[in-house]
């Protein structure tokens, strides 16, 4: 029995010890419960984390209103924001929703989680960009391009046009992301607005013949590319920025300069219906979408492409006005990607 | 006076007791913590669009074709690992328990190193090692087979250590050893390494990121998607009913195969019979370096290669000191609530004498499986009001809550194994000198159960400071867990920076562990 009191001695005092850490490793975070206070705001963040912390640090400095928030986790490998904004629907959390590809806010706006705000500073953001009921306006935008390996293909073959990535002469040379999360599935939307269903899945199926890798995201693309695993992907221009800052051997190309244009993928800021603190959240809108954003976001490492004239465009990224823009109605193209998704599963064996 | 004894005993056990209420409040926090996401989200799946009741997610199980390929793959996936986790694990933990090695401390800890790395880590490392052979169901099987073969040793050895050495000893008396050994000592460890079979099957088929990665089809990445692509809460609940069903078929089968002795046995006070005959000795050394060099060693070592160095890894733990600060707090007060709840269930549960107790086994296992992410949004539903539900929902107790909810069941579980070694005789004595039931089960249970409750309590705080499927979920905003800083960061980090993080979890879970497991030896040894 003395063996045992001091093993319940034991216990008792491991389970104090846990109580001990939990309460001061905890305390951090719960400085951001008290609702209703003015000098705060939420905001929930699907633009990477290591792009977007600095801007809304930036943003604390300037006005010195707290920023709470919660960052993306990667699409491919957990169930993100998007679904605990759906779920948080009844009592919502976050002020703001920031974003990095349009699927998400569109499915949002359409299941009632997005209020509308026109804030005075999307002015000088083009109207296609824009949604025309106010519940969602894009900036700094990416594209959607083919990434090769200049080691293995000349720039002269590089491919011109996403058709030709169902090329035999590229056969089981070509990876793309999982079309069904994230900016890929952003893509596939675009070009079923584009195409049409007919010709859409006529493209994938042919894709699919020429033996098209599919993996888990489009840095893994990236990294197959560099590595001369496969020879071309489709992927975004921050993915391969990384590649090109590193001096690995690839380029990209922007499809369909004489056709359908490459698809512009714009950032996305909506409020939240509900907001706890809608004010804080309008002015934090108003600052995401000011000219000061858009350029850092277009000096950092994410390279993202101003939507608004006059801020300079980033290094290594062609500016806007030497390609094609896709011309789509982002909300149409967005809303379908659900029924996107389970037409391409059948095709493409996912 | 022996009949107003009995009298008091009795009463004790019928009238509203001690007893009585704190295992009716533990049972109500369990339902409440536990139970109840899961129970929500099962009606979210039979609501329709229009909001009525409908079965439409559950009709899709049953008539589509895709979804009878995804529960063969499943089945094969749980049933697959489990085989090869069991083939290793076992002979394994036979040899710690009874074979004399040398170093067996370090020995047993570098085995147990699988277990505490992230799945989907070894995952990552396998795809490095193996290439496109790795991507493929059998890939998918050797990986959660090399992640989950530490469960049945340990299970294989803390039951070889417990069989009963009178009933060997007996035996030799007639019989060689080697026939002791197997019509003996197997068959009395067998239970216990069906158990963690049954263990194994359903943390394989509920596992996520391992199949997600190797691009198997399999149920969880079918829910995966129904929440990732499609947005339908029900639709994904729905799929992961199937899960529920096949760990419970599997609990059944493991049941009629080895009857009521299930998750039970008998504590021996001396060591039993000793493999020291013929080559075991060499034998066994030669299987568990043979384990720790292709288990441990290559695929912890290409992780490093590919993280570049201690440098970077040194500077990732730096940079992630907060989340690894939060990641410890929070999963030793989810673990240590998970086992204080379970410690009441477990006993309430061994100590059930109707044949209910069968359904409340399978109850417990089927929470077990059910997927984070559903387990998340359930939670989700239930804390995120606009009162003091609210409060804890924004706070980072609701972390906590989400690693009670997912592990407590499997606590409770292992903690019902460790109450049925305790005689029922002893609370009875007990209660018969006099003692309270409170009393009776601070001095007589609760320090009988201490090699249980430190088993469940290591095992909930592995898994907890792993979670990642309710964690991103329910996590307020401000720094969280490590798991979920790893997630964030993730997208447009070089796999370099990954596979650093990921080797930061692993040390920064093996070395307390460690030391807390060099500790204990020392001090059993010290008596």
């Amino acid at each position: 029995m003395i063996r045992g009191k001091k093993h319940t001695v034991a216990v008792f005092g491991l389970l104090l010890a846990a109580f001990a850490l939990a309460a001061c490793g905890g305390q951090p975070n719960t400085a951001n419960n008290s609702t209703g206070a003015t000098n705060q705001v939420t905001v929930y963040v699907s633009t990477d984390r290591v792009f977007s912390e600095p801007i809304l640090r930036a943003y604390e400095q300037k006005t010195g209103v707290k920023v709470n928030a919660v960052y993306d986790t990667e699409e491919t490998k957990s169930t993100g924001l998007a679904n605990k904004l759906l779920a948080e629907k009844n009592n919502p959390q976050a002020d703001v929703f920031w974003s990095n590809e349009p699927v998400r806010t569109l499915v949002l706006k359409s299941r009632g989680v997005l209020a509308p705000y026109q804030s005075a500073n999307a002015e000088g953001i083009p109207a296609i960009f824009r949604d025309s009921e106010n519940y969602w306006t894009g900036f700094s935008a990416r594209i959607r391009v083919i990434v090769y390996n200049t080691k293995l293909v000349k720039p002269e073959e590089a491919p011109k046009s996403i058709y030709d990535l169902a090329d035999p002469k590229w056969k089981d040379q070509i990876a793309i992301a999982d079309p069904r999360f994230g900016s890929t599935s952003f893509h596939v939307a675009a070009l079923y607005a584009e195409l049409g269903d007919e010709k859409a899945d006529e493209f994938f199926r042919r894709l699919k013949a020429n033996g098209v890798k599919i993996v888990p995201g489009n840095s893994v693309v990236r990294d197959l590319v560099v590595k001369g695993e496969v020879k071309m992907g489709l992927t975004d221009t921050d993915d391969v920025n990384v590649a090109l800052e590193d001096k690995q051997p690839v380029a990209m190309a922007l499809p369909d300069r004489d056709g359908m244009g490459a698809p512009l993928m714009p950032n996305m800021v909506s409020l939240i219906a509900g907001a706890p603190h809608a004010e804080a959240g309008k002015r934090m809108i108003d600052y995401l979408l000011s000219a000061e954003v858009e350029r850092a976001l277009a000096q950092s490492e994410a390279v993202q492409i101003p939507l608004r004239a006059g801020v300079e465009g980033p290094q290594n990224i062609p500016p806007v006005n030497s390609f094609k823009p896709m011309t789509l109605d982002y909300g149409k193209a967005a809303s379908r990607v659900e029924e996107v998704v389970k037409r391409l599963q059948p095709i493409l064996g996912l | 006076m022996k009949n107003a004894a009995v009298a008091r005993y009795q009463n004790h056990f019928q009238s509203p007791s001690p007893r009585a209420i704190a295992l009716f409040l533990a049972a109500v926090m369990f339902i409440a913590i536990c139970a109840l996401p899961a129970i929500s989200m099962f009606g979210v799946s039979l609501t329709g669009p229009d909001g009525g009741l409908s079965i439409d997610n559950y009709r899709r199980l049953l008539t589509e074709r895709r979804q009878h390929q995804l529960l063969l793959n499943s089945v094969l996936l749980g049933a697959g690992a489990s085989i090869f986790a069991t083939m290793i694990g076992a002979p394994l933990g036979l040899l710690l328990a009874r074979v004399h090695l040398r170093g067996k401390a370090w020995r047993r800890l570098a085995l147990v190193v699988p277990l505490i790395t992230p799945p989907y880590v070894l995952a990552l490392a396998w795809t490095w090692m193996a290439g496109s052979f790795a991507y493929s169901l059998t890939g998918a099987i050797v990986v959660l087979g090399v992640s989950f073969y530490p469960l049945a040793m340990l299970a294989a050895e803390a039951a070889a250590r417990r069989v009963d050495a009178g009933l060997e000893e007996a035996a030799l008396l007639v019989a060689a050893p080697r026939r002791v050994f197997a019509k003996i000592t197997l068959p009395l460890i067998a239970p216990a390494v069906a158990a963690a079979a049954l263990v194994i099957f359903a943390l394989a088929i509920s596992e996520f990121g391992v199949p997600g990665l190797l691009r198997v089809n399999v149920f969880t990445t079918e829910v995966f998607t129904a929440f990732a692509a499609l947005y339908d809460f029900g639709a994904a609940t729905a799929l992961s009913l199937p899960l529920l069903v096949a760990t419970m078929m599997a609990a059944i089968a493991a049941r009629l195969l080895i009857g009521e002795q299930m998750l039970t046995g008998r504590r021996g006070s001396r060591v039993g019979l000793s493999l020291n005959f013929g080559g075991w000795q060499a034998a066994s050394v030669a299987l568990s370096l043979a384990v720790i060099a292709l288990c441990v060693v290559l695929p912890v070592g290409v992780i490093a290669r590919e993280a570049g160095g201690i440098r970077l890894i040194a500077s990732s733990i730096k940079e992630s000191s907060d989340a690894i600060i939060n990641s410890f707090a929070l999963a030793g007060a989810g673990a240590t609530l998970a086992v204080a709840l379970a410690v009441f269930i477990g006993y309430w549960r061994a100590r059930m004498r109707t044949r209910w107790g069968a359904l409340v086994d399978l109850a417990l296992i089927a929470l077990f499986a059910v997927p984070g992410t559903v387990t998340g949004i359930g939670l989700i539903g239930l804390w995120n009001h606009a009162d003091w539900r609210g409060e804890i929902y924004a706070s980072p107790l609701i972390i906590v809550i989400a690693y009670v909810s997912r592990f407590a069941p499997v606590a409770a579980l292992l903690l019902a194994a460790s109450v049925r070694q305790i005689p029922v005789a002893f609370e009875e004595a007990a209660v018969i000198a006099g003692a309270s039931w409170l009393r009776t089960f601070g001095r007589i249970v609760l320090p009988q159960m201490f090699a249980g409750i430190s088993a469940a309590w290591v095992i909930s705080f592995i898994f907890a400071i792993g979670e990642i499927g309710a964690t991103a979920l329910v996590a307020p905003p401000g720094e969280s867990t490590l798991p979920v800083r790893v997630y964030t960061l993730v997208a447009n980090t070089p796999a370099s920076n990954l596979a650093a993080l990921a080797l930061a979890q692993v040390i920064i879970v093996f070395l307390p562990l460690a030391l807390l497991a060099l500790f204990v030896r020392r001090s059993e040894g010290a008596k």
